[in-house]
């Protein structure tokens, strides 16, 4: 158990962990069994398994509650322990548990997000074809996500990293008979991937600072702090994890995958592609903060970037979805660069990135779990489709609106606090652009969620056959999640001393602050999207009035072209060109070679061949033929041509004699 | 003979026993010859697990050892041991020959000929398992090309269309590196000297005289050449690797089992016994081209990959790739790229094995190997089979957990900073070849899953009756399928096995 | 020096030529229907000869005045060519007793042949060898045109007999020269004064006269460029002749060349060894080539027994001043000429078996036969493959051992050693050529070929000595007379 030992930190071992943290791997290895056990018997049990995921994680929850409780408790240390797994040269790999405050708020928005989901699907999934695959996925995924938030080492980390990958191209493709939702899923794990990879060569970097003998988390800070490594090897490390963020994190560049990931089932991209697995870029770089902190500044610039880029293309990008839940992807990205944004204002944004992700994580999955029971209504995605829902279902309508509201930051919802903290960091640490960035995005954010709602529920419905309510099941979750989207937001707000902050912070607590005119201009900022959104759609009927912007509409809705540059400019090239190039090399130029060495040998044996049949041997019956060689022995030696033959074998040997004895 | 001197003697040649006994079973008891296949092979499987439990996993050296005269005349002996780096080569050789030859139980390819078949493949078996634990150079050559013969003929006799011409260049291509191969062993044993001017074939001694020095440099390049040519082309290396594919895509189905699960290794294989040790400095000098190469037969075989259109050949190619990693790890000549690449022999011997019994099942249900004939849908058709080959797949393009996850990573990782000799910028270089290599690896195995596995069966299919897998199917299968997990989550059942030999014969560089 | 003979030593001989004797009587008083008869009785002498030479092992003797002596390396080579003879008359009964031949006189003619065989290895003065090698060659021109009702086969018989004749009037007429320059005929004599200095013009014409022994036996052992005989002569002789000349002849020849240069002509190294490089490389090389074309199986078989005459070369070119390689390499030609001897007889009793239902004896007309023969396809391929020199088997530590030797040599020999390595990749391909039909492709033929027992026993008995002899090498390894005649 080693603690990130550093002049400032007031971050030590915790004495005597309680029960939860000395059995907390048990909150990330539950799920997993219960993914077994549905996978082998889950067909055969009663309710087709959904069971084994839904006991799992409301022990999981139980039990993350439990550890949160200790640091709620006043706990300021960490709990790590860890056994060893292999050792591979020098370096001694480990299976452990890492617990702090940040991971005990992580460990309760998964569980409680993903028991939620557990629950919702009985209702949303109801007679699938794959109704326990789903659950055997799903639980399998909340187990690897567990494993990351808990790593106390790299490596873990990666694994639960990359199974959730994995899980997550699974259940994008869940309806795989449809090539479009493979497609999407190839897409989601091949541009994640190419994130990984830099991620996974920045843990090398981190590894190889530590001589290549471990992985550990704690260990890893504790040098980078005490300056154990260059600057440029701590910039680089950076750089690299972050792309791992970028990727999971759908972060532009690499942001193109989440949208498309839509092509699974609405609870999927409530629970993975809203609330937890996206979030993992984010908790990513909260939890290696000290090597962005201690690299080169312009590191946390580029992040800011990155952010900045991100949170504006992909918030314009959302106007133009008519697709619902592609409406709530964009906002998604859109959100986590909020978060990344936050993380690039140093130690208090981080806390206000974390609060951030608190909050998102709630009222977005309300949302995508709203638009889903919208989808289960009228069958179709398309907001074109629907209209006037609002008292066909009220429960969703009334839930859906306080999430938007909330994600709008109309306060004293979630969003609120958690915005506006972000604002008065970027207020308080001096970064003017950011702030105008983040204002804006907020303005954005509240008007494209008011189209949402105003498309969905307000005006004439416009889809086919009669919306119902969605079954209790699934409004049962969504009202759940909604009063946890209304009381979320308090844990931060510094008027009740923003106790969050003293459960996520960085090295040493600090003061949560309030800025009046911070927290109005963000409120302006909201609801004026809002005033601007229902003026424009207020009475929506069929054309979208953003239209008739033209030119920027074309632009925005087509993406920005990037989609189109990577699958015309880079996959099918290299899928396609590059590719049949390289194996016609491999089959006329390497192995041609080859076959032409075998032709060669073959020309050669036909040349050799033909020399000795007609020059040796030529050279013979040639003679024997001007002698009038027709058989018979005697006329043969009496027509003295047995001379001829002499002079043939003689003229050979003299000259062999002439070249080697030098004659 | 006690059990530590006879053990791995009685193992290896239990299935050439099995071979001759085949040879005089009458050719109408056929499902007779079958089982007398299985219980050769599990005799002899039986014989390496217990070996496994009663092997000294603390131990650096060579256990098991039997050195007893074999041609005086010319020195040479029957020198065979085991030690951490061939153990789990040799056991593999086992269960992979045991469960082709349970699957053989089922069914026998065109145009039959049991007997001969199996004979062959125990032959095989045998060649395949003297050469791991042989440590006479004769030794080791005889047994390395006592599996030509045998693949030879499985692939002509058994293979699919265009069996011959692969067979003729499978033999052609790996004889011309072998008997270069045979030259530089030669050259070996006429330069060694073990006191008093005698010379030695004797792998070992042939270390020690190397490591004190005896080798000059400019002998150990031309002779790295020689030797490292006859295990290039086995592994095979780049740009050495087109016989591969046409030899994997004619070979029956056990064939390219066990010429991708363990044929392949003989060659990486002698890389580390071998050319290693016994020529430090050649490996040093040749360490970055043998990076070049295989960072190029990374990336190059996973584009190759993407513009097949028959599965047999695809997977093979696949193979180049992998292959591709483990020479990687070899080439930093570091702790950890050993120990990776001999995880990742293991783990590709389980995983790509068991990828050419889902294609060799396929093939057995639709008669077709081309992705665009079978036209997708296989999880419709044949849940069980499809759900098999799609785990495996995604086991080979290096999902964590699962076995072939650990010898690519490990190897990168070993690669961001080879051994001192070498120069850590170009590794680097081929380290993120090696990325854009998994990515593409991702790439392409999605995407044939996608093509083959998903979407809806074509109509052609729709009234095909198919039998999903059978049950011994299931028999030859688990276990590899259960291998593949345990490596993946337990990595220690392999690196603390192969740790102390590798760190010993890293110590040969001094 | 005049002493009495040593009978004891000739015994073998005396037999040999008491049964030649016998047997050509016998046949003048044997109805046709019985002249078969004519075989046992040879049989029997060979057999009788065998078991004299057999107890003559571990003696060390010699008469006529050191003309004639018994050595280790004599009864080495007297007990492989009487093994062969017994073989060659087991793989000729059949044939020449369906076939419509002369079979008496076939068997006074091969046993007068195998006579020379014997006498070869004995002979230690050049006038010896020459009668032994002419008593090889003679009766072989007639056995080869045997065929009398083939054209082709007469004009084999010609061809092989008009430069048979010519090559060993240069033969001889380097050997006289030998003679007048040193003045004896005994070769450890003619070694020892070749070993002192001579004057310049003696030099040369002592080189001279090598080169034309040298040539003389090359054609005996249809070294390139004095090979053109050997296909035509072995596609036309009756097979089992064919076999005869592949082996036998060839060992005898290569017997002879053995005792000359190492024993009488080492001094001289440095001027013939260049000239065996020269052969070696072009008979192996051009056999190989030429190999790789052929579709008639004695064709290929008579090129494949070229190629590989060109390996026996190689040792010969590797002789240096050291006597420890000096030694190998001629343990190494040894071992090869023995070896090679077992493999083409083999492979020539597969043939015999299939000479009776396929008369061009094209390679296709093996197709099928893994099913309609077994035992035969799998000694042919055993054969074949052990030809190409895979291990393990014997054709593999022929190989071995004159890359040893090459490799142990350095400078020349590593390039010899590559070329023929090359070489013996080369050839796999034309040896897996019948394999690959009888194996791989389904003939026309129906039911199980009908073999002659005796032939089918030649070919197990062959494949079995191949194998043996290449898991366990040691049953050849230790010839303790290998070296007994260099370097002493």
């Amino acid at each position: 158990m080693v603690a990130a030992e550093s002049a400032e930190s007031i971050v030590e071992a915790i004495q005597d962990p309680s029960w939860f943290l000395r059995y907390s791997w048990l909150i990330a290895f539950l799920p997993a069994v219960a993914a077994a056990f549905t996978f082998f018997v889950g067909k055969r049990t009663p309710g087709k398994g959904s069971v084994y995921g839904i006991s799992a994680l409301a022990a999981a929850l139980v039990m993350s509650l439990g550890v949160l409780w200790t640091f709620v408790g006043g706990e300021r240390g960490f709990y790590e322990a860890s056994i060893p797994w292999f050792q591979i040269g020098q370096l001694h790999m480990e299976v452990g548990v890492y617990v702090d405050g940040l991971t005990a708020v992580m460990l309760v928005v998964v569980t409680s997000i993903s028991l939620c989901v557990h629950i919702y699907s009985l209702g949303y999934m109801k007679g699938d074809v794959r109704y326990t695959w789903f659950y055997v996925v799903i639980s399998l995924f909340t187990s690897a996500m567990l494993v990351v938030v808990l790593a106390n080492n790299l490596f873990q980390l990666l694994v639960g990293w990359e199974v959730m990958g994995v899980c997550s191209y699974l259940l994008i493709g869940h309806w795989w008979e449809d090539p479009v939702n493979s497609g999407s899923a190839i897409k989601a794990f091949i541009t994640t991937r190419v994130g990984d990879v830099p991620f996974m060569f920045g843990i090398f970097v981190l590894v190889f600072i530590t001589g290549f003998t471990t992985s550990n988390i704690p260990k890893i800070s504790e040098i980078v702090s005490s300056g154990g490594a260059s600057v440029a090897l701590v910039s680089a490390a950076a750089l690299l994890l972050f792309g791992g963020s970028i990727g999971k994190s759908a972060q532009f560049p690499l942001h193109v995958w989440l949208p498309d990931a839509m092509a699974g089932p609405t609870p999927v991209s409530a629970l993975i592609h809203a609330a937890t697995m996206v979030a993992a870029g984010v908790y990513l770089v909260g939890r290696l903060f000290i090597v962005f902190l201690d690299a080169d500044p312009i590191v946390l610039q580029i992040v800011a970037i990155v952010a900045g880029i991100t949170m504006l293309g992909a918030a314009l990008m959302a106007f133009t979805q008519d697709d619902i839940k592609r409406v709530l992807a964009y906002s998604t990205i859109s959100q986590l660069a909020y978060m990344i944004a936050g993380m690039s204002m140093g130690p208090a944004g981080r806390t206000g990135a974390f609060f951030h992700l608190f909050t998102h994580a709630f009222f977005k999955a309300l949302l995508f779990l709203g638009s889903g029971a919208v989808i289960h209504a009228v069958h179709s995605n398309n907001m074109s489709e629907m209209g006037g829902l609002r008292r066909r279902l009220p429960i969703t309508f009334w839930t859906f609106l306080i999430g938007s509201l909330a994600l709008s930051g109309v306060p004293p919802l979630a969003g609120f606090w958690s915005k506006d903290e972000l604002l008065v960091v970027a207020e308080h640490e001096g970064h003017p652009v950011l702030f105008v960035v983040l204002l804006v995005t907020a303005l954005l954010t509240a008007f494209y969620m008011t189209r949402a709602v105003l498309m969905t529920f307000y005006g004439e419905y416009r889809g086919h056959g009669e919306p119902h309510e969605a079954p209790r099941s699934m409004t049962g979750v969504l009202v759940a999640l909604a009063s946890v989207t209304v009381v979320a937001g308090f844990v931060g707000s510094p008027q009740l001393g923003a106790v969050f902050g003293d459960w996520v912070y960085f090295r040493e607590l600090e003061e949560a602050l309030f800025v009046p005119w911070v927290a109005v201009l963000s409120t302006l900022a909201a609801l004026g999207g809002i005033l601007i959104g229902y003026g424009l759609y207020r009475d929506y009927q069929a054309r979208d009035p953003l239209r008739s912007l033209g030119g920027a509409y074309t632009l925005v809705a087509n993406k920005f072209y990037i989609d189109d540059f990577y699958w015309k400019g880079i996959v099918r090239p290299i899928r396609d060109d590059v590719s049949s190039g390289v194996y016609w090399n491999d089959r006329h130029v390497i192995d041609g070679v080859v076959n032409g060495t075998a032709a060669f040998t073959k020309v050669l044996a036909r040349g050799v061949n033909w020399f000795d049949e007609h020059v040796i041997d030529g050279a013979v019956n040639g003679l024997a033929n001007i002698a009038g060689f027709t058989g018979g022995l005697l006329r043969y030696i009496q027509s003295g041509n047995v001379q001829r033959y002499a002079v043939f074998l003689f003229t050979g040997i003299v000259v062999l004699a002439v070249i080697f004895t030098k004659i | 003979m006690s059990w530590e001197n006879s053990a791995i003697t009685i193992a290896t040649l239990l299935p050439l026993a099995g071979a001759l006994v085949i040879a005089l079973v009458p050719r109408q008891y056929d499902k007779g010859v079958r089982a007398l296949g299985i219980v050769f092979t599990g005799a002899a499987l039986a014989f390496a697990i217990a070996i496994t439990f009663t092997f000294d996993y603390g131990a650096s050296g060579l256990q098991f050892q039997l050195d007893t005269r074999w041609i005086p005349a010319i020195q040479a002996r029957y020198h065979v041991g085991i030690d951490g780096i061939s153990l789990p080569l040799y056991v593999l050789t086992f269960v992979l020959s045991f469960l082709c030859a349970i699957y053989t139980w089922r069914v026998v390819p065109n145009p039959g000929k049991t007997k001969a078949f199996l004979a062959l493949m125990l032959l095989l078996e045998t060649g395949m398992a003297g050469t791991f634990i042989a440590f006479d150079l004769i030794l080791f050559f005889v047994f390395w090309e006592l599996v030509l013969v045998p693949m030879y003929f499985l692939i002509g006799i058994w293979g699919s269309a265009n069996r011959e011409y692969a067979a003729i260049k499978f033999f052609l291509y790996t004889l011309l590196g072998s008997v270069f191969m045979l030259l530089g062993f030669l050259a070996m044993f006429f330069n060694s000297d073990i006191g008093g001017g005698v010379h030695t074939f004797d792998i070992v001694q042939l270390q020690q005289y190397a490591a004190s020095g005896g080798f000059s440099h400019a002998f150990q390049l031309i002779v790295f050449a020689a030797v490292g040519l006859g295990f290039a082309v086995k592994v095979p290396m780049w740009p050495f690797h087109t016989w591969l594919p046409d030899a994997h895509t004619e070979a029956p189905t056990i064939g390219s089992v066990l010429l991708a699960g363990v044929m392949l290794k003989m060659g990486t294989y002698g890389f580390i016994r071998i050319a290693l040790p016994i020529l430090p400095y050649g490996a040093q000098k040749y360490a970055p081209w043998i990076g070049l190469l295989a960072a190029i037969a990374i990336v190059y075989a996973a584009l190759a990959c993407l513009a097949q259109k028959d599965l047999k050949r695809l997977i093979a190619f696949s193979s180049v790739g992998h292959m591709g990693f483990v020479m990687l790890g070899i080439a930093t000549l570091t702790s950890i790229g050993i120990n990776a690449a001999i995880f990742g022999m293991v783990a590709h011997g389980l995983i790509t094995g068991m990828l050419f019994f889902c294609v060799g099942s396929l093939y057995d249900r639709y008669h077709t190997r081309e992705i665009a004939e079978i036209g997708g849908g296989v999880m419709q058709k044949l849940p069980y089979l499809g759900g098999v080959f799609a785990f495996v797949a995604i086991a080979s393009l290096g999902l964590p957990g699962l076995a072939g996850f650990w010898g690519e990573v490990m190897a990168l990782l070993s690669s961001y900073s080879p051994a001192e000799s070498l120069s850590a910028p170009l590794f680097r270089a081929f380290m993120i070849a090696g990325g854009i290599g998994t990515i593409l690896t991702a790439g392409y195995f999605l995407w044939m899953l996608q093509r083959v596995n998903m979407g809806t069966t074509p109509e052609k299919w729709k009234t095909a009756v198919f039998a999903d897998v059978a049950a011994i199917e299931w028999v030859s299968w688990v276990p590899l399928l259960l291998g593949i997990v345990a490596l993946g989550l337990f990595p220690a059942l392999l690196t603390d096995v192969t740790q102390e030999p590798v760190n010993a014969l890293l110590g040969l560089f001094g | 020096m005049n002493q009495a003979i040593d009978y004891t030593a000739i015994l073998p001989e005396l037999i040999l030529a008491g049964t030649i004797v016998l047997v050509l009587v016998v046949d003048a008083f044997l109805a046709p229907a019985r002249k078969w008869m004519a075989m046992p009785l040879a049989f029997a002498g060979v057999v009788a000869s065998l078991i004299a030479t057999l107890t003559l092992i571990g003696d060390d003797r010699s008469t006529f005045g050191g003309a004639f002596v018994v050595d280790e390396f004599a009864l080495l080579f007297k007990v492989f060519f009487l093994s062969v003879a017994l073989l060659v008359l087991m793989v000729s009964f059949r044939y020449f007793r369906e076939g419509r031949f002369y079979q008496g006189e076939f068997y006074f003619l091969v046993l007068t042949s195998f006579l020379g065989c014997v006498l070869m290895p004995s002979s230690r003065d050049l006038l010896m060898l020459f009668i032994s090698l002419e008593l090889v060659s003679a009766p072989g021109f007639v056995i080869a045109a045997f065929r009398k009702s083939d054209p082709r086969s007469n004009e084999a018989g010609i061809k092989f007999f008009l430069f048979g004749v010519l090559s060993t009037a240069v033969m001889l007429y380097g050997m006289s020269l030998i003679y007048g320059l040193t003045g004896s005929l005994n070769l450890t004599e003619i070694g020892r004064v070749l070993a002192t200095p001579l004057p310049p013009g003696r030099e040369t014409m002592a080189l001279a006269s090598i080169l034309f022994i040298v040539a003389g036996f090359a054609f005996k052992v249809s070294a390139v460029p004095f090979q053109f005989w050997a296909p035509d002569t072995y596609e036309g002789a009756p097979v089992p002749v064919a076999a005869f000349l592949a082996t036998a002849s060839k060992a005898a020849g290569f017997a002879g060349l053995l005792q000359l240069m190492f024993v009488a002509f080492p001094a001289q190294y440095e001027f013939w060894t260049p000239i065996f490089a020269v052969l070696s490389i072009l008979t192996m090389t051009i056999g190989n080539f030429v190999a790789l074309q052929q579709r008639q199986v004695v064709r290929l078989l008579a090129y494949s027994s070229i190629a590989q005459a060109g390996y026996m070369l190689l040792p010969f070119a590797l002789v240096s001043a050291n006597p420890v390689i000096n030694q190998d390499a001629f343990a190494a030609a040894v071992t090869y000429i023995l070896i090679y001897a077992v493999m083409t007889l083999g492979a020539f009793a597969v043939v015999i078996a299939m000479a009776k239902e396929s008369r061009g004896l094209l390679i296709t007309d093996f197709a099928g036969l893994s099913r309609r023969a077994p035992v035969i396809a799998v000694a042919m391929t055993l054969f074949m493959v052990s030809l190409a020199g895979i291990p393990p088997l014997a054709g593999f530590w022929a190989k071995f051992l004159v890359f040893q030797v090459a490799i142990q040599r350095g400078g020349i020999g590593t390039a010899l050693a590559i070329i023929m390595v090359l070489n013996s990749v080369v050839s796999l391909s034309y040896y897996l050529a019948v394999p690959r039909q009888m194996l791989f492709v389904d003939g026309e033929h129906e039911g199980p070929l009908a073999s002659p027992a005796l032939v089918t026993a030649v070919a197990v008995l062959a494949s079995v000595a191949v194998v043996a002899v290449g898991v366990w090498p040691e049953l050849l390894a230790h010839f303790p007379p290998l070296s007994t005649l260099v370097g002493q």
